[in-house]
């Protein structure tokens, strides 16, 4: 009796509704041999995986200069083919972390840790709560995050300037999105890539921000000499209107809810307040409102209330 | 006795045993497959029902599963004497009674989800009718047993009890108050690191009456803090809070209350 051994070389695997999960990233020319990698404008959902968040290239003589890696090992794979597609055949020479929040630091797997730069500080926020954004980050895209583990940089940064395959790039070390916000100019084009000290069309995140030293760290940005902004989410801006928008934003934030702690208010009731008009045209505006109520309440609470001697 | 009343008379007792002659829980619309013992446990007497008229606001999603803001509004009912809040799936899932007698129906606070988790609150009236509202919160996980934010700091008990109170007017017959007190709330699910927590406190008019009283549970989150509105008249007033944890720690102070004018 003949045995056939059932060899599924079957190409239905797995349900016919499994979507193949793929970013479909596209590399857009926004000066002179610099790519930037626009994300979508929303929060994370298992539609687009993850991919909410701007990341950048620059060729230089010499190779590959990149900004930021996305949000997971996939994103990180296909940012690396999407260079080579666009770059082909030379090297990366450099790769900068802005700020240690996941959709921008999580691609870190695909590309070699020993080139990859930020300050000590973004260093020292990747090993203390890497893990505990990635945990998070499975929890909200699943399959997506498949294979992804936090990676820190492995070059600290704190010099104003570097020259890296035979380009110069100016380097800021400034905070108030996080307690620490890398900033990276290529100084032969201008293009000033901001991270997210600035975001354009899109509602500011505050999870770990600063609200003073926010505000401060945009007026620097605003007095840097440049050709073209690149903002951590949201369109490319060459007139500082990311700027203005993130600090109009963060200020009516920081008066809004300093008012509604000072009138005693819970954070439910904070939530329920409304959102003035000129900002409804920010992507995903009312649910990062509520997510910042929940960031920025205790500390506004701890700033603005007295503290009461107790009766022993 | 004849055989059918002998039978009847067993029937009946096997309706009484299970319950099935007891008091009929309506449907839970959050769904909670925790739901009946929710209502045996912290509702046990009383008819149940769920009324609109109590308002539970809470996130979606709780976007710091260690400090998930509710508020109760359940002024709209008269003659409220028990507001209850518990969180279902919870490991431990009672966390708050408040007792309102000279305060509205009115509390907001915060607390720690384990997991996402339908939140009940229920709302005795005087005529022991339970008025039941909720909301579900989605969470990640380890609300209750991770450690607090307080032992990351070897001198937490310095500032224990550490406490900032607002007090302003609502109306010219009630005052808003938040306090916020310093205290880990710590549930005892952290290896290692027992329950300790704030659990009573009372808030008392100029004469020592009693507006209002709360029993907190290890799910309130680390460094309560705790919006009431007791009921007082329109002169400036003197409101005293008391309340102590479960190693008998006391923290007292008062807050003045300002006069309604032009309101």
């Amino acid at each position: 009796m003949q045995w056939f051994a059932a060899g599924c070389g079957c190409a239905i695997c797995g349900s016919a509704s499994a979507r193949l999960l793929d970013f479909d990233l596209r590399a857009v020319e926004m000066a002179s041999r610099t790519w930037a990698v626009l994300g979508r404008t929303e929060y994370f959902n298992m539609d687009n995986g993850g991919n909410i968040v701007n990341v950048a290239f620059v060729e230089v003589p010499d190779g590959v200069v990149v900004i930021d890696t996305g949000p997971s090992r996939r994103y990180g794979d296909a940012l690396r083919r999407l260079i080579e597609k666009t770059v082909p055949g030379k090297p990366i020479l450099r790769v900068y972390n802005t700020h240690h929040h996941p959709d921008h630091f999580l691609g870190n797997q695909s590309f070699d840790a020993s080139l990859i730069a930020a300050p000590q500080k973004v260093i020292d926020n990747i090993a203390l709560e890497g893990n505990g954004f990635t945990d998070n980050m499975y929890r909200l895209l699943g399959d997506w995050m498949r294979g992804t583990n936090a990676v820190a940089p492995g070059v600290a940064l704190q010099a104003d300037r570097e020259d890296v395959g035979g380009r110069q790039f100016s380097l800021y070390y400034l905070s108030g999105h996080t307690s620490s916000d890398f900033v990276i100019r290529d100084d032969e084009t201008g293009v000033l890539f901001a991270g997210d000290l600035a975001f354009l069309y899109r509602a500011p995140t505050t999870p770990h921000a600063d609200i003073v030293s926010w505000r401060e760290s945009l007026s620097v940005l605003a007095g840097i000499d440049k050709s073209l902004l690149i903002p951590g989410h949201g369109p490319s801006d060459d007139k500082d209107e990311s700027l203005v928008q993130t600090g109009d934003y963060i200020d009516w934030l920081h008066g809004s809810l300093s008012d509604a702690v000072q009138r005693g208010l819970t954070m439910n009731e904070a939530m329920a307040l409304p959102i003035p008009v000129r900002f409804e045209g920010l992507g995903v505006v009312r649910t990062e409102y509520e997510r910042s109520v929940v960031h920025l309440y205790p500390a506004l609470e701890d700033a603005l209330f007295p503290v009461i001697e107790l009766d022993q | 006795m004849t055989s059918v009343s002998r039978i009847a008379v067993v029937f009946c007792m096997m309706l009484f045993s299970t319950g099935l002659l007891a008091r009929q829980l309506p449907e839970d619309p959050l769904d909670s497959v925790m739901w009946e013992a929710m209502a045996e446990r912290f509702m046990p007497e009383g008819d149940i029902v769920f009324d609109d008229r109590v308002r539970v606001m809470a996130p979606l999603s709780a976007e710091n599963q260690f400090h998930v803001p509710i508020t109760v509004d359940a002024t709209a009912l008269d003659d409220v004497v028990e507001i209850v809040a518990m969180a279902d799936l919870n490991p431990i899932p009672l966390v708050m009674s408040l007792r309102p007698s000279e305060a509205l129906a009115f509390v907001g606070f915060r607390l720690k989800l384990q997991q996402t988790s339908p939140i009940h609150v229920g709302v005795r009236t005087r005529d022991g009718v339970w008025h039941v509202g909720g909301a579900i919160v989605d969470a990640a996980g380890g609300g209750c047993t991770a450690p607090a934010a307080a032992h990351g700091n070897s001198n937490w008990m310095k500032t224990l009890g550490e406490t900032r109170a607002f007090a302003g007017r609502d109306t010219d017959h009630s005052a808003r108050m938040t306090l916020r007190m310093r205290h880990p709330m710590d549930t005892g699910l952290a290896a290692g690191i027992p329950a300790f927590y704030l659990n009573e406190l009372a808030v008392r008019d100029d004469e020592g009456n009693i507006l209002a009283e709360i029993d907190l549970y290890e799910p309130v989150s680390e460094n309560p803090t705790l919006t009431l509105k007791p009921r007082v008249g329109p002169e400036a007033t003197v409101l005293t809070v008391s309340s102590r944890d479960t190693e008998g720690n006391i923290f007292n102070f008062p807050r003045d209350v300002p006069a309604a004018t032009g309101l």
